[in-house]
């Protein structure tokens, strides 16, 4: 035996069952844990540092010198850029989300072949937390327009798309913690990280960024690892056979809850903000069906798992998700700390080549987009819509998908309450434990009766002149820029949909004495 | 006017209050990724909640009470980058010594005795390390700001760190040796008489302390300074010359200075808790005086017993008795009286 294979050997034999106190049982699962598993990370504390200093040099010895230096931040797409600040606070909390599923499941599974494992995943994430904090900084310092690199993280909590990325990412460990590693390691890091990752390095380096691959690229190589820890936990649990079951119930709600929130994001990502576009859906295509389905998921049919129960459902809304979510965006671009570029003619060509029929649902509102860039419009394309649509109880997304022609919103009342879906799995994965969703607040319960103008101003979205939007509805600086008295000027209050429709509902129960509110549950 | 509003841009991240006059690279990567647990400006601390209906995270996850953990910042001002770097280069100078050592034959040097105890007490520690690491990696999940997070991330590498390099030199050594073998080391930590109090203690911290800044004060202001103290340092560290072993204090002065780091981060947190201006630092100083108050007399004696370890050297810098209470009065003075009346 060499020295690797003997010191790896006497490092699992690390952990002893406790005698002088009962075990803990800080993070209970419903899922029987095997004692014994396969050890997928066989990389002990000394290489680890070793192969992950010399990452480190490579990528911030390129950041802190040649790409500082000449200005390649400032040089790239400016659709691009504001892309970079929309996701990149968001992603911050699924990386931290990433690292607390980690100190939770060495309290979880038993199992001393994996608890280094985890540790060292924990400290992979601490790595992408810092990379990804790092690289907003060096935005916020080098980017031609660096308002909102700045406060991105202030922000996101605040913003109903920061709000939604929240509620996806905290499903990696607010959760059974069985479940939350099968969302994170199962779902987001084998699926998502592919289709993440690298288009994000692909369209980055189309629009002429230099920065941001280096560091996305170093990520990823962290990823196969992770995805190796994901499959031993999930190897492990399904080695017993009455898990299986929950363990397809798990994979089921996990898969949805990533989908719902990232797909609609990286299509618009990908789509809507630079003059390179990638077609989102082919890449799906490519990681989540060829490579995912076929590859990894074919490997676990073994031990029974299926591929998810509305997957199917997923792929076939998948075609409008990304165009309705960055309509929804530019609808409401002044409530974000990012610009949101519109589409011009040969961007309206591109979407209709490559999604036929596009153009019938969203060229109306896009063009109109255009025709409202100038304050001198005097609106926004919001106030175009009659009203705002519910937000989502579970995946806290507006309930407007697959898009506005054929909505699957449906609204239900619930311990005397209103919650709104964005689909039939969402209310399904909320029937099977509303406790998880009953004390969430959506954006609009929290800032129903707000003015649009103080909205903007008490959450710090004005720019350093105390006037202009961080928010613009385009990123051409030639053209004329909102400021606060343009929008005070609108009018526009932030209304809770479902307050209203629960106002109509008593009124209704009270001219008719009976409930009409064809509401479910 | 798009050049005016772009022209007087903050240019860094203005969310953050600089402990100095600019935001430093540590704050800038490391600060409010967690939510805070008041709401803030995140407006929840967490938006969803496990079946049993707990959110992300609790207040009641320590007895200490602060306006802001987000004012917390560890005074090595590390972060990923430049830890990795840090014990990247100490596990080289490691490699780099006990490659010496086995191209030299320094192991044929050792006294036959010490080499005996290296296999057994030496590797024992790796198992209170490993139970060490679970703690702090615990911890590290709950406690209330991204910074202390950080902290415990790092320490419970530390820990792993310092198990790992034991079998790792041990290994190196029993290469040099074939006679040589630490087997049966496992047993004596769960059977030895000697080392059952410290298994205890090892357990509680494991799987019953659940305050995170509980487990912090007890293991880097009582039981590290006390136990690690005298098994690691004096034990070994210091014994190792007397027995032909210039090797082992090289692996050992690495831990020193790890424990020197986690000691720091902790006073430090006590220090923020106990500060004048904050409201419940009155309540603070006594829970924290609590705890090393309670634990302290069990750690003593824990490490009382392994004056049957230091008896079986053959060479004895001082009396064991001696050495304990050198060990005592070097113990961290926390100035919590005199920060809570400034």
């Amino acid at each position: 035996m060499t020295t690797a294979v003997l010191a790896h050997d006497r490092i699992k034999d690390f952990d002893w069952a406790p005698s002088y106190v009962p075990g803990s049982t800080r993070y209970p699962t419903k899922f029987k844990i095997p004692g014994k598993t396969k050890d997928p990370f066989r990389t002990l504390v000394r290489e680890y540092l070793s192969m992950e200093q010399e990452k480190d040099e490579r990528q911030y010895g390129a950041l802190e010198d040649v790409l500082s230096r000449t200005g390649a931040a400032a040089r790239s797409d400016r659709g691009w850029m504001e892309a970079l600040k929309l996701v990149l606070p968001m992603l911050v909390y699924a990386e931290y989300g990433a690292m607390k599923n980690m100190a939770q499941l060495v309290e979880t599974v038993d199992n001393p072949e994996l608890r280094q494992g985890y540790l060292t995943q924990a400290l992979d994430e601490q790595r992408h937390v810092n990379q990804e904090l790092y690289l907003l900084r060096h935005f916020a310092r080098h980017a031609e327009d660096s308002e909102g690199f700045d406060r991105g993280m202030r922000v996101r909590g605040s913003n109903v798309f920061g709000r939604a990325s929240r509620c996806c990412f905290e499903n990696y460990f607010v959760n059974d913690p069985i479940e939350s590693a099968i969302t994170l390691s199962v779902v987001t890091e084998t699926a998502y990280t592919n289709p993440l990752f690298v288009p994000l390095t692909e369209v980055a380096a189309f629009n002429g960024d230099d920065v941001t691959p280096g560091v996305f690229l170093s990520i990823q190589s962290d990823e196969a690892r992770h995805m190796a820890n994901g499959y031993s936990t999930l190897a492990a649990v399904l080695s017993v056979d009455e898990n299986l079951p929950l363990a397809q119930e798990a994979f089921d709600r996990a898969f949805w809850c990533q989908h719902a929130f990232l797909d609609p994001l990286l299509g618009a990502l990908y789509m809507y903000f630079t003059p390179q576009r990638i077609n989102y859906v082919e890449k799906w295509q490519e990681w989540i069906v060829d490579d995912w389905v076929s590859g990894y998921i074919a490997k676990l049919e073994r031990f029974g798992l299926k591929i998810p129960k509305h997957f199917a459902h997923a792929a076939e809304r998948l075609q409008w998700l990304p165009h309705t979510a960055a309509m929804v965006g530019a609808a409401t671009w002044p409530f974000h700390w990012w610009r949101f570029p519109g589409l011009d003619e040969r961007g309206m060509e591109w979407m209709e080549q490559q999604f036929p029929g596009w153009h019938a649902i969203y060229g109306s509102f896009w063009e109109g987009y255009r025709a409202l860039q100038d304050p001198k419009a005097g609106m926004i394309p919001f106030q175009a819509f009659p009203a705002a649509p519910p937000l989502c109880r579970v995946c806290a997304m507006p309930t407007v998908f697959p898009h506005p022609g054929a909505p699957t919103a449906r609204v239900v009342e619930h311990a005397g309450r209103l919650h709104a879906f964005c689909s039939q799995p969402c209310q399904e994965i909320f029937d099977n434990c509303p406790e998880r969703y009953l004390q969430m607040r959506a954006f609009d319960e929290i800032f129903d009766g707000w003015g649009l103008d103080e909205y903007i101003v008490k959450n710090g979205l004005l720019r350093a002149d105390g006037r202009t939007l961080v928010a613009q509805p385009h990123v051409d600086d030639t053209k004329p820029m909102w400021t606060i008295d343009d929008i005070a000027k609108l009018g526009v209050e932030i209304v809770d949909p479902l307050r209203v429709l629960a106002a109509q509902n008593a009124g209704a129960a009270d001219d008719s004495a009976a409930p009409t509110d064809g509401s479910e549950g | 006017m798009a050049a005016d509003a772009t022209a007087k841009a903050p240019r860094d991240f203005t969310y953050i209050t600089p402990r100095r006059r600019r935001v430093s690279e540590y704050e800038a990567v490391n600060l409010y990724g967690q939510p805070s647990i008041d709401g803030g400006w995140d407006i929840d601390p967490g938006m969803l909640r496990t079946p049993e209906g707990r959110p992300a995270w609790r207040v009641e996850s320590t007895r200490l009470r602060h306006p802001d953990w987000f004012d917390f910042r560890d005074p090595s001002q590390l972060w990923q980058r430049t830890f990795t770097k840090l014990q990247a280069e100490q596990e080289r100078s490691i490699e780099r010594a006990t490659e010496d050592a086995v191209a030299e034959g320094t192991f044929e040097d050792f006294d036959p005795v010490w080499l005996q105890e290296m296999a057994r007490h030496y590797r024992v520690w790796s198992f209170v390390e490993w139970g060490l690491f679970r703690a702090v990696f615990s911890a590290s999940r709950e406690c209330l700001t991204d910074a202390l997070s950080a902290a415990f991330t790092f320490e419970a590498f530390d820990r792993l760190r310092h198990a790992q390099d034991v079998v790792h030199y041990l290994l190196a050594i029993e290469t040099a040796m074939p006679s040589f073998s630490d087997a049966g080391a496992k047993e004596v930590w769960l059977t030895d008489p000697v080392y059952q109090p410290l298994r205890e203690l090892v357990e509680r911290l494991m799987h019953v302390t659940d305050d995170w800044a509980e487990v912090a004060v007890v293991l880097n202001l009582v039981f590290d300074p006390i136990a690690t103290e005298t098994a690691v340092s004096r034990l070994i560290g210091r014994h190792a010359p007397l027995h032909g072993d210039g090797v082992t204090p090289a692996i050992v002065r690495t831990t020193e200075r790890d424990r020197r780091r986690n000691r720091a981060w902790t006073e430090e947190l006590v220090r923020m808790v106990t500060a004048a201006e904050v409201p419940s630092a009155s309540a603070n100083r006594e829970i924290v005086s609590g705890w090393i108050e309670s634990w302290t007399p069990a750690v003593v004696a824990a490490t009382e017993l392994l004056g049957a370890v230091h008896a079986r050297f053959p060479q004895r810098s001082a009396e064991f008795s001696d050495l304990l209470k050198a060990v005592l009065s070097a113990q961290p003075d926390l100035h919590i009286d005199a920060e809570v009346g400034a």
